[in-house]
């Protein structure tokens, strides 16, 4: 038992790995296909069960569990170090609870070449755990970009007619951010070993440094760095403008690519915000803070007001996922406890109501292969359960109390509306001309989504092809049973997620505001809580 | 006048002595009874194997080598020590690769493989000499035999254009590089690189040295394939049969850096105090600096337009020879001699991982071109991942190591060659590596798109896979765990070659 307590990171990184190397001897040893679905089930599965040991932990002094720190390449100055805490703790979890959700999602659709889509899936959840728990800048970048070929595959091969343009412009757009990022990894670690005589990658080493005031950054420096990093997150994120990849990847890229695609992997972006920019160049965070402000609210109108005329769903949610993450970012740069708990929240509502979103969208599109809204309307009278599913996820997704989007949203709300970041003066007040500027997209979404709803479920069934739909099956109920619980879990009683990440994001934001003379605003409820 | 001890010393050239008497004996054998292959073969391998474990022996330090030996013209330190690993492995792999074009061709392999050799011994005399003159030698040596393997394939339009193109070029570059090196010497009094290093501190400075180094840059820069002295590569690429190009792409290339790197990095050194040197030093780090992004943008935006993969690898030579001159650059303004030798290492290691990702990727293109290379478009790669997914997954594992990804040799390489033009804090290095980063991400563009068309297309065309022989399966072997050796443990063996000379030393005390 010690053994796996002690290695469970490193386990929950190679045990998809390991699967893949199983899918690949089965299917090249016996030339059968049947069972790689299973096997592929299995491994996530158990990778979701061994996560869950992920809860018993508890953090050590520097606010890490599970921490491994061993010698990897030292000519380059890299170790493999590993760790998780309140910030990373739940993206790990919702990386493993979706991807046995991905896999059985794509149960009956993928007929070709199944071996090499289960391996695909199978190394992106790999590499996907080892973004989120790795704390050596070097480790992360490689785990940040070998995320990016398994994707780069899936999309490509299993995609829809326009996926090859889709798939490079994913590689290339991605590609080209994280290597700015690089430049920026390598710049630390010279800034390092100018100040102290030691060059290193490692984060809690640098950020140690930063603390002693021992490293300090010149004025251009400090941005620069802090541009290279943000760049490369907000292209994944991604933030307008960066963000004409995402619709086109998300439109072809078959279902579980999609899911997984707005479950886990913008999620790195806005994760290497908070874990790398914020700690590590705090000035400059808040400095560049209103910019992003704005972005974030041009992201969350714009992906409201494109979606809304969007004819294909599955591109109308890929633009709500633009707008979405438009709130994330807008809460994570309120620099409050109440934004950036919000923030960290949204992040893991986005993943299930969005995942459940291209799931749902997944189904009716194996029915009938067609995701022209134009093709449907009054199937509720068809598929009543498929309905109601999807009016619940789309609720979910919209922000309505008691479901999970509403906490998040309401959190990054007030956390904006307190927020002193955008106070240049005592007398502006663009904080709430901000919170207010955001709020007007809770209501798009509302229009954006109700709208899609109204034209595809409500109505006479006018489409004759749509007369034969058959609602969903066992499997599909499944899938969806678990995240609807979430949603109403999230939404009613968020106190032991917010509780586990509060350490965490209340050291980030203390660490951006502290030298800045503004105020630490704490929210006292949950203070108590505690 | 008074005669200098030669100090005579055969173990420091071991490793060289072993292989030319190989290749000789191959030659004769040859002679004798010709066309039988796989002995010529096998003994060729035997003869670098042998010469890789002499490599090993001397610097292991049990042998008591000096460092130093006959009169100063030959030196055996870390720059030798990883240059010389990377001929001894191009070779090799080119040997084992080239079994199927000799096979299928009937190619006279006695002399193929014994030019392959006498080329080695070139090149690893480019890497051991000193003195710019055995450099010279060296370069000749290996030039003479690479311009007839280029044209190898006589019958062959292309191959003859690609040889005679080579041999003009090679021969005009050879005398810019004479050139330069009377110069030099008529400005230092001297062919010997440390003791052009120690003269070049003298206030007194000659324009005549300037003028020669300039000449040394052109010689080189063909010898690399640099913008703008790169337009011979794509023809003599696309020219020469897939396993010639494949070695030509990869060990007369890091030949040249070899000695370019002693020239220049070692030869002309910042000197501090010395406001001439500082002088010289600064000219070519910012002339070498220009033709870097030159040659890296070139080298990319051409490989975009390609058709032909034979093509498209020898424009993305060109940009890989940029990134290399990144980390030449970089060595030569490294501040201490331990920070020198890391970034020498850093240039040898990335050479090879250039040369086990690019000779994997030849000798697949080999296989699958068939017959005088017919089949090198991007368009009969369409769909070969259904038809012979290991050929086309391996084949994209090198495309992603060319790239740069994570895991792979290449990208440690990158970031061993990008890291000491950054240590330097100099904005037109800073400057270069950005313009090197930029570049990788345009060179995802052609790279994938093998990829692309490997997996994403449907063949319409019939397909029959391939018969590999044993000895090709086993260079894709080595070559895709040498991709993952290198990217993932390649720890021990960037110390070994960055282990500077005064350690091995003191290991022999």
């Amino acid at each position: 038992m010690d053994l796996i307590s002690e290695n469970l990171l490193t386990i929950l990184i190679l045990l998809p790995a390991f699967g893949a190397l199983a899918v690949l001897g089965h299917s090249l040893y016996w030339k059968d296909d049947g069972h790689l679905k299973w096997i592929t089930l299995g491994f996530t599965v158990v990778a979701f069960l061994i996560s869950l040991l992920l809860l018993t932990g508890t953090p050590g002094s520097n606010g890490f569990f599970f921490e491994k720190n061993i010698p990897w390449i030292q000519a380059i100055g890299t170790n493999y170090h590993v760790g998780v805490d309140g910030l990373s703790l739940w993206l790990v979890l919702l990386t493993t609870f979706i991807m046995p959700i991905a896999v059985l999602s794509s149960w009956h659709a993928v007929e070709k070449r199944p071996a090499a889509f289960y391996v695909f899936l199978l190394l992106l959840q790999s590499a996907m755990i080892g973004v989120f728990v790795s704390l050596d800048l070097l480790v992360f970048y490689l785990f940040f970009e070998a995320s990016l070929v398994p994707m780069f595959f899936l999309i490509g091969i299993w995609g829809g007619e326009n996926r090859i343009y889709a798939t490079v412009k994913f590689f290339i757009f991605t590609a080209f951010g994280s290597l700015l990022m690089l430049v920026g990894i390598i710049a630390l670690y010279y800034l390092h070993l100018e100040a102290t005589g030691a060059g290193t990658f490692d984060l809690l080493t640098l950020l140690a440094t930063l603390e002693a005031g021992k490293l300090t950054f010149a004025a251009p420096v400090g941005t620069l760095l802090f541009l290279a990093f943000a760049i490369s997150f907000a292209i994944k994120v991604p933030v307008f403008p960066f963000h004409t990849w995402l619709p086109d990847a998300h439109t072809e890229a078959p279902t579980a690519g999609s899911v997984i695609l707005a479950a886990v992997l913008l999620k790195m972006g806005t994760y290497g915000l908070m874990r790398f920019n914020f700690p590590l160049f705090p000035e400059a965070s808040r400095e560049l803070a209103p910019i992003f402000i704005v972005l974030a609210i041009i992201g969350i109108i714009y992906g409201a007001l494109v979606a809304m005329v969007q004819p294909d769903m599955k591109r109308l949610v890929a633009y709500s996922s633009v707008a979405h993450m438009g709130f994330v970012i807008l809460g994570m740069f309120s620099f409050t406890e109440w934004g950036m708990q919000g923030a960290l929240y949204q992040m893991l509502n986005h993943g299930i109501s969005t995942g459940a979103l291209f799931l749902l969208v997944g189904f009716i599109y194996e029915r009938r292969h067609t995701r022209a809204i134009s093709e449907y309307g009054g199937i509720s009278s068809v598929m009543p359960l498929y309905a109601t599913f999807f009016v619940f996820t789309t609720m979910s997704s919209i922000g309505l109390p008691f479901l999970n989007g509403f906490v998040g949203e309401f959190l990054i709300m007030v956390g904006m509306w307190k927020s002193t970041i955008l106070s240049v003066t005592d007398s502006a007040n663009w904080n709430y001309i901000a919170t207010m500027a955001a709020g007007t997209g809770v209501i798009f979404a509302a229009v954006y989504l109700l709208w899609m709803v109204q034209r595809i479920f409500f109505g006479k069934l006018t489409n004759e092809k749509n007369r034969g739909l058959k609602d969903l099956t066992y499997r599909e109920i499944g899938l969806m049973v678990p995240l609807l619980f979430l949603m109403v879990y999230m939404g009613v009683y968020p106190k032991p997620f917010l509780e586990r990440s509060r350490d965490t994001v209340v050291a980030i934001q203390e660490r951006v505001m502290r030298q800045a003379g503004g105020t630490v605003d704490h929210d006292e409820h949950t203070a108590k809580a505690k | 006048m008074q005669l200098a001890d030669p100090n005579v010393n055969l173990t420091i050239i071991l490793p060289e002595i072993i292989i030319a008497v190989v290749g000789i004996v191959v030659m004769l054998y040859d002679c004798f009874f010709p066309k039988n292959r796989v002995l010529t073969g096998a003994v060729s391998l035997i003869g670098i194997g042998l010469a890789g474990a002499a490599l090993a022996w001397i610097w292991s330090g049990t042998g008591n080598v000096p460092l130093t030996a006959w009169g100063g013209m030959v030196t055996h330190d870390n720059l030798r020590l990883g240059f010389t690993t990377v001929f001894l492995v191009v070779s090799a792999l080119t040997i084992l690769i080239s079994t199927v074009w000799v096979e299928q061709e009937e190619v006279a392999a006695g002399e193929f493989h014994a030019l392959l050799l006498f080329a080695t011994f070139g090149m690893m005399l480019m890497a051991v000499g000193n003195d710019m003159v055995v450099i010279f030698l060296g370069l000749e040596t290996l030039s003479i035999a690479t311009y007839v393997m280029a044209g190898l394939r006589k019958g062959d339009l292309r191959s003859n254009e690609s040889a005679m193109k080579y041999f003009v070029l090679g021969s005009l570059a050879s005398a810019f590089l004479l050139y330069g090196i009377a110069l030099i010497y008529g400005a230092t009094g001297s062919t010997n690189i440390t003791e052009i290093a120690a003269r070049i501190a003298d206030p007194n400075f000659p324009a005549l040295l300037l003028v020669g180094g300039a000449m040394l840059i052109v010689g080189f820069g063909f010898k690399i394939a640099a913008v703008p002295f790169h337009v011979w590569t794509p023809d003599v690429y696309e020219g020469a049969p897939a396993t010639i190009t494949g070695f030509m792409a990869t060990g007369p290339k890091a030949a040249a850096f070899a000695s370019f790197t002693r020239v220049f990095v070692i030869g002309f050194p910042f000197i501090a105090g010395a406001e001439a040197a500082g002088y010289l030093h600064q000219a070519w780090i910012s002339v070498l600096a220009v033709i870097a992004i030159l040659t890296m943008t070139v080298g990319n935006v051409a490989a975009i337009m390609q058709n032909n993969v034979k093509r498209m690898l020898a424009f993305s030579s060109i940009s890989h020879a940029g990134y290399t001159l990144v980390g030449l650059i970089g060595a030569g303004f490294a501040a201490t001699t331990a920070a020198r030798d890391e970034a020498v290492a850093a240039v040898a290691f990335y050479m090879l991982t250039y040369a086990v990702t690019t000779l994997g990727a030849f000798a697949i293109i080999t296989l699958l071109a068939q017959r005088n290379d017919r089949r090198a478009e991007f368009n009969d790669f369409n769909g070969i991942g259904t038809h012979s997914p290991v050929l086309a997954f391996t084949m994209a594992l090198f495309m992603l190591s060319l790239l740069g990804m994570p895991l792979t040799a290449g990208f440690i390489g990158k970031v061993l060659v990008f890291r000491p033009a950054l240590e330097a804090g100099n904005t037109l290095l800073t400057v270069v590596v950005v313009a090197a980063v930029i570049n990788t991400a345009i060179s995802a563009y052609y790279y994938l798109r093998l990829i692309v068309v490997m997996f994403f297309k449907e063949r319409t065309t019939s397909w029959t896979a391939p018969q590999i022989p044993a000895a090709v399966t086993a260079a894709i072997i080595i070559t895709v765990l040498g991709v993952f050796y290198l990217g993932i443990f390649g720890n021990g063996l960037i110390e070994k070659f960055s282990r500077s000379v005064t350690v091995a030393e003191a290991q022999v005390k």
